[in-house]
């Protein structure tokens, strides 16, 4: 039970006694300028090395891997797979006027475009931990979300093949769409909490993703190019081929990326590792993405997980201390055990302020803040 | 962030493997990305003989030696390559120009990439075979290149290449590795001066200009050509495809017909069933009209007009939709010929023609009335029209030039169009660029169909050769050899190769402990005789009957042991499994299997001892079986009968011998047998067939050698107990292999088969035919008798036969067990065993049977190979089903063409005493049309179309030439009654009861037979005229 409760929880917790906890909290909540235990600053993240298009099997794949020796491998499958619709819509009538409807493209219903979230499946696998464990479970279904909830808005010729966002991006026509699967393949121990690290994975990896080129039109079966190199990016880019080489592509649309963002006391602090989540506050999940033509970026989820400090065991103050009982002054007088004393460790309880979470949210989303140097920073891994 | 990625430079490994990155899609509508890794070696041979290193590193085989190398170290050259030269042609080339790189003359050492093979057989699976025979046949010189696994002519596709660029560059590049190849490697002693020139053949103008930018030879196919001798000829079997493409690009000429819907609308209308796929068939009486049978109605679909046919031609797999309910249409009652109602197209300018002509779109309006009208039976039908094509089935084609066609100004040597008119009247004419107009006019010439765009009335093919002049008896004969697919040219060596050694002189070993007598009885004591036609060489059976001590008799039928000399797999049984069947002309018999087998050692000879596969019944006197046996023999045949012979030796009572009681015993009981067949329902059908018996007479009328088959009971004595064999072997090989079995079936016909002579019937005879079963069928078909009318009866069943499907050899795991039955012999089980010297099937069950029976051969293990494979037999199923059919047409396509020589070697001698009266005979009608009814000929066994201007009408002199004749037809008008099937026929203006000629349908009619020399289509092989004297 203990063991399904930490599995669920924001990361094993490690063996660091209270006293080292307490220290650990003290030094990242000074205000102002947290002191974390790498000496990065709160919103460095660690370098971490990337490469796509590492599996040939697959539609499209990445790998990251973070310098603490934590890897994650992704590939996407997309398969052709028949649109199941209400019972009455397509009756022999309609089919027949078929010739019809490959003339009027574009007239689609608006029901046929907007996809359905459960096209996009996503397993993920972590050493030690069974498939239908709460983890695996957790992230896969918190990362889904954000990728299929992501709706690009505004224009553009690209944006347009991105209506509806990936579920709409996923529709062949109105008889038939994609359907995704994401696997997801934490290759390490999962020393911090893996959700970064894997939604790192997962955004490189649709980026490189292709389908194969559609050469029917309308209505008809879906026939495709059997030429590889004519597929088309899942994420359509805007400029491929002009420029120098260089040049990173730029999309219009993007899948999101979910950050790992913890509080300690009044500081935000970005990419926490192992013993930084321990002491944490709050641990969130803010997923981001950018929308196509404004420049900022969108808040898509934002997730609260469960601080795996409220497991920790407390320390206990000197006035309590058995051993220490000839030293302290009253014995007998109980403290109830409850009420912080400077220097030792409870665990964490309760909320988070609601500055606190503002502040964090902010600190994603605003002009030249993180999330932006994360998503250049993603844009900088070459993508064949 | 930074991000790093592997290096993978450092790897020495990294240029040995490679991938191929393509994707599939499945039929069930998966698709899928397929990565194939390539792993490149050196150790690919130039395979010429000039180089000196590929024999070191060439991988030898198991015995250490290598694939013997093919490239010739003396090329031919020309006169811009004098030194000699390897040609390397691109897919476009062999595309174009496959019948040049198989044309005996030119092209030698040729080399074949991978890439363009695999190019090939995905753009033609037809060229991919006939390129692959190439490459396995020694004498041409092509080696197949695997310059894709080769690393240093390995071309990897760069970013944004095409993937024909890619496949171009993959040429130049072989080209160039070979150039420099040889130049290091030559042997030496070989001056540089005699190291070959690589050229490159291509067609793409942009390939061209790159190979000389990068110093490579290349020319394009007509230019390569054209430095060749008798270019000429060479240059008209270029495809004309490529002309096409080209002109095409500079001017859009009218586009005629409706485009194809794209290959996804089609599987999705076929998915959806709202096209439907099928065989496009054309009518033999109209060129116009066509039907495709289709998997979703019984009935099929009709196809009318050039416009909906839309380029289809006879054979093709097409897609049809059907039309509107307003478009439906009874079927046509005319007789519509192509080259009556298009002769004065011309093959140069068509650009002011529409696709349907006027006169074209008038014959069809004057149906459409008709679909309009009152009649019952011609209610109209669904049509339909095509569109799009799965898959063509174009072949080569026999014809000869329309001379109508070919300019005036036909002298000199530019290239013009002329039409070709295939001998098949359901193919359209064949649009053909020639230089050598003049030369192959008034031949029999072999053309294929490269293309037929939207923007061409007709198809568009290339000259392949001349087969000689028309009517001549050498190229007539190739003519249905090739147009029938019979495979004719004279067995290879390596067939040859696998006859027994000692020839003619072969004999049953004399000692019995000889590995030959294994498993064999010995049969040598029994007194057979076999009963062929006359002069028959390849006797495949014989009989005997003899009585048992316990009052039962033992009767035994026993064919040749063909299975002992044709081992399964060697080049003689799959040559024999290809050609399928012998098929027997009419002066020259093609054989399934060598001479040597044929005639003389499987043969049951008589007087001589033989191998023998023998299935022995006991039976009682009233001809129950009691037991049946089977096994391999010895026997020695004391007669070979002719029908006749044998017949005049039963029924002459002073003949007391053993021999002679045997056969009577034989006759006794065959003719119980057949009685207890015909109680079961079988049927006896009949066939329009006739015999060419030539005497080798010269000087006699070869007329008289046409004789209609004789039925006597000695042939029926022969067909019982070969229909018996053929049942017993028919379910003990079923019993064996309940999967794999070679069997025969011959379906039950759909009763809407029989509608139209049903009614046909009803109307003029009152006569019913009941089609519930085979065995009511018999029996109504016994009842259609006209008292005056002795030959009536045969012509029922005639047309009864042509209303029901052929039977078809197939394994048995491909049907239920109850859809086995053979409707025609009502039996429930059949194969064929009986012939095996003749038909491939029959020696398939005979190594079934003797697996089945435990034979272990001569050497103690049991050949079964071919047994046990479901897979392979249906291939071989669906190729001698083919094979069959076709062996049948030829032989009767032979006899027509024979019966039309000897009327005309009649007509000339009657000419030269001054009259040609053509012949009196007695003509039946089996068809009626609006303009002209169909007469079938017993005495010839031919049928023919009489059209209006044939009718003799009272008063009129029959003798008239055909351009007279054709005259008349203007002035003719009929009365069609197609509720009555009846045709007047009179002359415009006289509608008196004596000037005109009513005939209807099962009448007997005189008619007048004669070949005259006809026009347009038939020119030249003459058409058996028909006129029709007295009604």
């Amino acid at each position: 039970m203990s063991n399904q409760r930490q599995a669920s929880s924001a990361s094993q917790v490690p063996h660091l006694s209270p006293a080292e906890l307490s220290y650990l909290y003290t030094s990242l909540s000074l205000p102002k300028n947290p002191i974390r235990p790498d000496g990065r600053s709160p919103t460095q993240f660690r370098p971490l090395s990337a490469e796509t298009t590492i599996l040939p099997g697959t539609n499209g794949s990445a790998r990251i891997g973070f310098a603490d020796g934590t890897q994650a491998i992704v590939g996407v499958k997309a398969e052709v797979e028949k649109t199941v619709l209400a019972a009455d819509t397509l009756d022999s009538r309609s089919l027949a006027q078929h010739g019809d409807a490959l003339n009027r493209e574009g007239e689609q219903g608006s029901a046929a475009v907007s996809g359905q979230g459960e096209w996009v499946q996503m397993s993920i696998e972590i050493p030690g931990f069974r498939d239908d464990d709460a983890l695996p479970v957790f992230l896969s279904e918190m990362m889904r979300e954000s990728l299929v909830g992501s709706v690009a808005g505004g224009n553009g010729d690209a944006a347009k093949e991105m209506a509806g966002g990936l579920k709409g991006r996923l529709v062949i026509n109105k008889r038939w769409h994609w359907r995704l699967y994401i696997d997801v393949l934490l290759l390490s121990q999962p020393l911090a909490y893996p959700l970064p690290l894997l939604s790192l994975t997962t955004h490189l990896a649709l980026l490189s993703t292709k389908l194969p080129k559609l050469k029917s039109t309308g209505e008809e079966d879906p026939f495709f190019d059997d030429d590889w190199a004519a597929a088309e990016y899942l994420y359509p880019r805007s400029n491929t081929s002009k420029g120098p080489l260089s040049a990173a592509p730029s999309y219009p649309v993007r899948p999101p990326v979910t950050l790992l963002v913890i509080s300690v006391g009044d500081n935000v602090i970005f990419d926490p590792n192992r013993e930084e989540i321990a002491v944490a506050d709050a641990v969130l999940a803010i997923s981001v993405t950018r929308s196509s033509d404004s420049e900022t970026l969108k808040l898509l989820s934002i997730r609260s997980i469960d601080p795996p400090s409220r497991l920790t065991q407390p320390g206990i103050p000197n006035s309590e201390n058995v051993n220490m009982l000839g030293a302290t002054a009253a014995p007998g007088e109980e403290t109830g055990g409850q009420e912080e004393v400077e220097g030792v460790w409870r665990p964490r309880r309760g909320g988070v302020k609601r500055s606190v979470i503002a502040r964090m949210v902010k600190t994603v989303l605003r002009k030249g803040g993180v999330g932006e140097e994360v998503l250049e920073g993603l844009e900088g891994v070459e993508v064949q | 962030m930074k991000s790093l990625r592997r290096d993978l430079s450092a790897n020495p490994q990294a240029a040995n493997v490679t991938s191929k990155v393509f994707v599939r899609s499945t039929k069930s509508g998966k698709v899928q990305k397929i990565v194939r890794e390539l792993y490149l070696r050196e150790d690919i041979p130039c395979s010429s003989k000039l180089c000196s290193q590929c024999p070191t590193i060439a991988p030898a085989d198991a015995n250490g030696n290598i694939a013997p190398f093919i490239l010739s170290d003396r090329p031919a050259g020309t006169t811009a390559f004098p030194r000699g030269h390897y040609l390397v042609p691109d897919t476009n080339a062999l595309l174009n120009g496959m019948d040049l790189f198989e044309h005996t003359g030119a092209f030698y050492d040729v080399i074949v990439l991978q890439t363009v093979l695999e190019e090939l057989r995905n753009r033609s699976l037809p060229l991919y075979n006939r390129l692959l025979a190439l490459v396995k046949s020694d004498e041409k010189r092509f080696y197949l290149f695997f310059n894709e696994f080769r690393r240093e002519t390995h071309v990897r596709r760069g970013p944004e290449e095409t993937i024909n660029d890619r496949n171009d560059r993959a040429v130049r590049m072989v080209a160039s590795w070979y150039g420099s190849h040889l130049q290091q490697s030559a042997k030496k002693g070989k001056k540089e001066k005699a190291i070959p020139a690589i050229v490159v053949i291509t067609d793409d103008k942009e390939n061209l200009r790159k190979c000389k930018q990068e110093n490579v030879a290349a020319l394009s196919l007509s230019d390569y050509v054209s430095g060749l001798e008798g270019s000429e000829m060479l240059l008209d079997m270029i495809s004309e495809s490529k002309d096409a493409r080209d002109s095409k690009e500079t001017s859009r000429g009218e586009l005629f017909y409706p485009e194809y819907f794209s290959m996804s609308k089609l599987t999705t209308g076929l998915r959806a069933g709202t096209l439907h796929q099928g065989v496009f068939n054309v009518s033999p009486y109209n060129y116009l009209e066509a039907s495709v049978k289709t998997a979703a109605f019984d009935k099929p679909l009709l196809i009318l007009g050039r416009d909906n046919s839309n380029r289809a031609i006879a054979g093709d797999s097409v897609v049809v939709e059907v039309l509107p309910k307003d478009q439906w249409k009874s079927p046509s009652t005319k007789i519509v010929d192509e080259e009556a109602v298009t002769r004065n197209d011309n093959p140069d300018t068509e650009e002011t023609e529409a696709v349907v002509t006027d006169r074209e779109r008038k014959a069809l309006q004057e149906e459409v009335k008709k679909a309009h009208g009152k009649n019952s039976d011609g209610k109209p039908q669904p049509t339909a029209k095509v569109v799009g094509v799965i898959k063509r089935s174009w072949r080569q084609y026999v014809g000869h030039v329309d001379s109508n066609s070919t300019g005036s100004q036909a002298s000199g040597r530019r290239q013009q169009n002329v039409f070709l008119l295939p001998m098949d009247k359901r193919i359209p004419k064949i649009r053909v660029r020639t230089r050598q107009a003049s030369e192959i006019l008034g031949q029999r010439i072999l053309v294929t169909i490269d293309s037929w765009d939207r923007d061409s009335r007709y198809p568009t093919g290339h000259f392949i050769r001349s087969l000689g002049e028309l009517e001549t008896k050498g190229a007539e004969t190739e003519a249905l050899l090739l147009e029938y697919d019979v495979q004719y040219k004279p067995f290879p060596k390596s067939v040859l190769d696998c006859l027994p050694s000692e020839g003619h002189d072969w004999k049953v070993p004399v000692s019995k402990e000889d590995k030959g007598w294994n498993g064999r009885k010995d049969l040598r004591d029994l007194l057979i005789c076999s009963i062929d036609p006359p002069g028959c060489q390849d006797i495949d059976d014989a009989l005997h009957a003899r009585l048992l001590p316990n009052g039962n008799f033992e009767v035994g039928v026993h064919i040749a042991d063909v299975s002992h000399f044709v081992k399964p797999n060697n080049p003689m049984d799959l040559e024999a499994s290809v050609r399928g069947t012998t098929v027997y002309l009419v002066d020259k018999r093609i054989d399934m299997l060598p001479h040597l087998l044929g005639t003389d050692l499987c043969s049951l000879k008589p007087y001589v001892e033989r191998y023998a596969f023998s299935v022995l019944w006991e039976i009682t006197p009233d001809a129950e079986i009691v037991s049946s046996n089977f096994t391999k023999s010895v026997i020695r045949s004391r007669e070979a009968f002719s029908y006749e012979q044998a017949q005049l030796r039963i029924d002459d009572k002073s003949q007391q011998d053993e021999l002679t009681q045997s056969m009577r015993t034989l006759l006794k009981f065959s003719k119980v047998l057949r009685q207890k067949r015909m109680d079961a329902g079988a049927l006896n059908l009949a066939s329009p067939e006739v015999r060419i018996e030539s005497e080798g007479d010269e000087v006699g009328d070869p007329l008289t050698d046409v004789k209609t088959k004789a039925m006597l009971d000695t042939n029926s004595l022969v067909e019982e107990f070969m229909l018996l064999a053929n049942i017993t072997v028919g379910s003990k090989v079923y019993e064996s292999f309940s999967q794999t079995a070679l069997l025969r079936r011959h379906a039950t016909p759909p009763p809407q088969n029989f509608e139209d002579l049903q009614n046909q019937l009803s109307k003029k005879r009152n006569m019913e035919l009941d089609v519930s079963s085979s065995r009511a069928l018999a029996d109504s078909l016994d009842r259609c008798v006209d008292p005056k009318n002795p030959f009536f009866n045969t012509l029922v069943r005639i047309l009864a036969t042509r209303c029901m499907t052929s039977a078809e050899y197939f394994c048995a795991g491909a049907f239920a067990e109850s859809e086995f039955r053979h409707y025609g012999l009502a039996s429930p089980i059949y194969t064929h065993f009986t012939s095996p010297i003749r038909r491939y099937a029959d020696l398939m069950v005979h190594r079934q049977l003797a697996s089945a029976i435990g034979y272990e051969g001569e050497d103690g293990h049991a050949v079964i190979e071919g047994v046990s494979t479901r897979n392979k037999l249906e291939d071989i199923c669906r190729n001698i089903n083919v094979r069959h059919r076709n062996a049948q047409h030829a032989g009767r396509a032979s006899i027509e063409y024979y019966v039309g020589q000897a009327l005309k070697a009649r007509g000339e001698k009657m000419a030269a005493d001054g009259v040609d009266a053509g012949i009196e005979e007695e003509g039946y009608v089996m068809r009626v049309f609006e303009n002209g009814v169909v007469i079938f000929v017993p005495r010839f066994g031919i049928e023919g179309v009489v059209r209006l201007e044939d009718f003799v009408l009272p008063g009129e002199s029959g003798a008239r030439s055909v351009a007279e004749r054709r005259e008349l037809a203007p002035h003719r008008t009929t009365e069609f009654d197609s509720e009555e099937y009846t045709l007047r026929v009179e002359e415009k203006g006289h509608p008196e009861k004596e000037r005109s000629v009513t005939v209807e349908l099962f009448q007997k009619v005189r008619v007048n037979v004669s070949s005259v020399k006809e026009e347009g289509r038939g020119a030249g092989k003459r058409r058996v005229r028909i006129l029709v004297t007295e009604a």
